[in-house]
């Protein structure tokens, strides 16, 4: 008797035998085998890269559309936050407690409107002046008006300069900083003196940039009449591409004397406190619908009462709108994108259908190919996605450099753009990868 | 043991095989390979073709069989079968006491895997790897890390002297050269039969000399071989030559 059926004997297990067949019967049950693990991800990412490599041309061309995709979001993203920055520093430093009184709203939409505002009366110096005694709730108040010329020195011009004439509080109550020289005094202002304040820009044009001091004392020109420089102001820079540094600041007496009331004025209004503003813009409404005899039924005030937040609401649904156009072009860029990716799958699932077979062949389980495949397209789409990023930050950098903003590079942005394309390269590798799965290991290996 | 007295299968033998399954539902034989009453049939339109017809026959450990037969006979049909790429429209199939016949895909995958080395006629080799990451790709399926695959693979590749071929690509490689790599990776994973679909049928006639000398060796080192061809002087250097013929075993006989 062998060992074998000694130790079958000893496990109690009868040996059945039927000529010419041999069967241990009643053996223990099939061990279910032990799961698989999958082929290491890593491996599946080797293959990949060797694949995307071994075809450069097309890996690249494949990319284009989440490119383009992810670029777009990035550049708009980054170039978007730099401006959110520039904006908020620019309006902050006047903070919540101006409001100011005109005849027409800063932002006007449409034509319509500009007719109808066009209609109202004018604001006047005898309405800035029942502000000024009425409302208690007022702490600075000033008068501005203001059009666009061009000043000129010697052969030297410098064109769309905002000439101001303004009153003493406006220095204060819009920080204007007297960087050189100085402003004028009461006395000058009440005299109507032929005197100015300017902005850098006109420092650069007239003066070639001489240093701000040398150009105190020196006179130029605005509509035919000379002016005194006395100040050099700071230099604000610029928002959206457009110079703040370009105007020149006359005595509102001055600016009378001269050009008249060839426009309706602007009241400006400083609160000590942000939380008295309201209180503030009320009692001015109200004296100034009593003096345009406004009854409680007539919706229109006739003038408008804004502070600098009406720009923060414009700005705010200008980049919105902006941010929905740019997710729209990104989502079609990147749905045409994963399209190219599926196709591109399905052309090297098909290609390469042998070396399917031989994986199949050498044990690679339908799990084990599918995931080979995916981790292609998503090598491939994530691949895409850091080339849209850096595509993205470079755009929004030329740019930053272009309009004079901040470069704002957010790791988040970054780690979107890359997810979001991986997202891309499942979407559109799952069905090639389940192709490739489900092909029969014979006929894969038949193919050519 | 009576294991080569299996042949064409009789009324009688038929019934024993049947009254066996009934009685042994649960038994597993004792062969390494154990086919039962195989049969392959595909749907062609209309037409039910039977590309194996009650094919049945048992493989020992450390035999050395060749499976001939003219095309058309049934013997890829039964190559794929025996190799675990295709499962038996009826019948049962087991490779070293597991019941192949009744496993789904990824069971099948783990078999080709654990207990099956191919080698092909053409080689089957992936075009853009090294020989040695040729050798290394069942371990790596096989969940294997990556310095044993290394070890592993290189072993093998030195088995069948190829230590100095290992970073060439295939198409670096003459075709003796390649069948020996694809007869490494068939081996590298120690299966328990070593499968060769006419691994002589791209060589010309010094090569194919050189790789039936290779099978010797493995054989004579205690390796299980089945070797499928339609050349009669490749299939009689094996021990045993089992002979198909439009899907059933015409002849089964031993030459050594």
């Amino acid at each position: 008797m062998r060992r074998g059926d000694a130790q079958r004997r000893r496990r109690g297990e009868t040996e059945f035998i039927a000529a010419p067949l041999r069967y241990h019967v009643a053996a223990p049950p099939l061990p279910a085998p032990p799961r698989l693990r999958v082929a290491p991800l890593w491996e599946a990412f080797k293959i990949a890269a060797a694949s995307l490599r071994a075809n450069k041309l097309r890996t690249a061309l494949t990319l284009i559309g989440v490119v383009v995709g992810v670029a777009a979001v990035i550049a708009v993203v980054t170039i978007i936050k730099g401006l959110d920055q520039t904006v908020a520093s620019t309006f902050s430093s006047q903070g919540s407690t101006v409001f100011t009184l005109a005849k027409r709203p800063q932002i006007i939409l449409s034509r319509e409107d500009a007719i109808r505002f066009n209609k109202r009366k004018d604001v006047t110096r005898e309405d800035a002046e029942a502000v000024m005694r009425l409302c208690s709730a007022c702490w600075r108040t000033g008068m501005a008006a203001n059009f666009r010329a061009t000043a000129k020195h010697g052969d030297r011009s410098s064109d769309n300069v905002a000439v101001r004439g303004i009153t003493l509080s406006l220095f204060e109550i819009e920080d204007i900083n007297v960087e050189a020289g100085r402003a004028w005094t009461e006395s000058e202002s009440a005299a109507a003196r032929d005197v100015c304040v300017i902005g850098a820009d006109l420092v650069d044009n007239l003066f070639n940039g001489a240093p701000a001091e040398s150009v105190v004392g020196q006179t130029l020109r605005i509509a035919g009449r000379e002016f005194e420089i006395l100040g050099v102001a700071e230099r604000l820079g610029n928002i959206f591409g457009f110079s703040r540094d370009s105007f020149a600041l006359i005595p509102f007496p001055t600016y009378q004397k001269f050009f008249g009331a060839r426009d309706s004025l602007v009241v400006h209004v400083q609160v000590p406190t942000a939380d008295q503003l309201e209180d503030a813009k009320d009692q001015v409404r109200a004296i100034m619908r009593n003096r345009r005899g406004k009854t409680f039924a007539d919706d229109d005030d006739g003038f408008a009462v804004e502070t600098q937040d009406v720009f923060l609401d414009l700005y705010s649904k200008a980049t919105s709108n902006i941010y929905i156009v740019t997710i729209g072009v990104a989502a079609i860029s990147l749905v045409v994108g994963g399209i190219v990716v599926m196709n591109i799958m399905l052309v090297s699932v098909t290609e390469r259908t042998r070396e399917i077979g031989i994986r199949k062949a050498v044990g690679a389980r339908q799990k084990d190919v599918l995931v080979q495949f995916l981790i292609e397209a998503v090598t491939l789409t994530a691949l895409g996605g850091a080339f849209g990023v850096g595509t993205g930050f470079g755009l929004a950098y030329v740019i930053s450099l272009l309009m004079r903003f901040p470069l704002l590079m957010s790791v988040w942005s970054a780690a979107l753009g890359v997810g979001v394309s991986s997202l891309v390269g499942i979407a559109s590798g799952l069905w090639p990868a389940w192709k490739a799965a489900r092909l029969d290991p014979i006929e894969a290996l038949r193919a050519e | 043991m009576s294991e080569a007295t299996l042949t064409l299968p009789t009324e009688a033998s038929e019934s024993v095989i049947s009254r066996g399954e009934l009685l042994a539902r649960e038994a597993v034989p004792a062969a390494l390979i154990s086919m039962r009453n195989i049969w392959k049939t595909y749907q062609m339109g209309e037409e039910q073709v039977h590309a194996l017809n009650g094919v049945s026959f048992d493989v020992q450990k450390g035999e050395y069989v060749a499976i001939i037969g003219p095309s058309g006979s049934g013997k890829s049909t039964l190559m794929n079968l025996v190799g675990c790429l295709d499962t038996p429209t009826r019948g049962q199939y087991w490779i070293n006491g597991k019941l192949v016949s009744e496993m789904d895909d990824d069971e099948l995958a783990r078999i080709r895997n654990k207990e099956v080395g191919f080698v092909f006629q053409t080689f089957n080799l992936l075009a853009r790897a090294t020989a040695l990451h040729n050798v290394e790709l069942p371990l790596i399926y096989a969940g294997v890390s990556a310095a044993e695959r290394h070890e592993r693979a290189r072993e093998a590749l030195r088995s069948v002297e190829l230590a100095d071929r290992m970073m060439h690509k295939p198409n670096e490689l003459s075709g003796g050269q390649r069948q020996r790599v694809a007869i490494a990776r068939a081996l590298v994973n120690h299966p328990s039969i070593l499968l060769a679909d006419e691994p002589t049928g791209a060589l010309d006639t010094h090569t194919s000399h050189e790789i039936m000398n290779l099978f010797e060796r493995l054989h004579a080192e205690g390796n299980t071989i089945i070797l499928v061809t339609h050349e009669h002087d490749i299939a009689a250097r094996a021990h045993r030559i089992i002979s198909i013929r439009d899907g059933h075993i015409e002849k089964d006989e031993r030459v050594k």
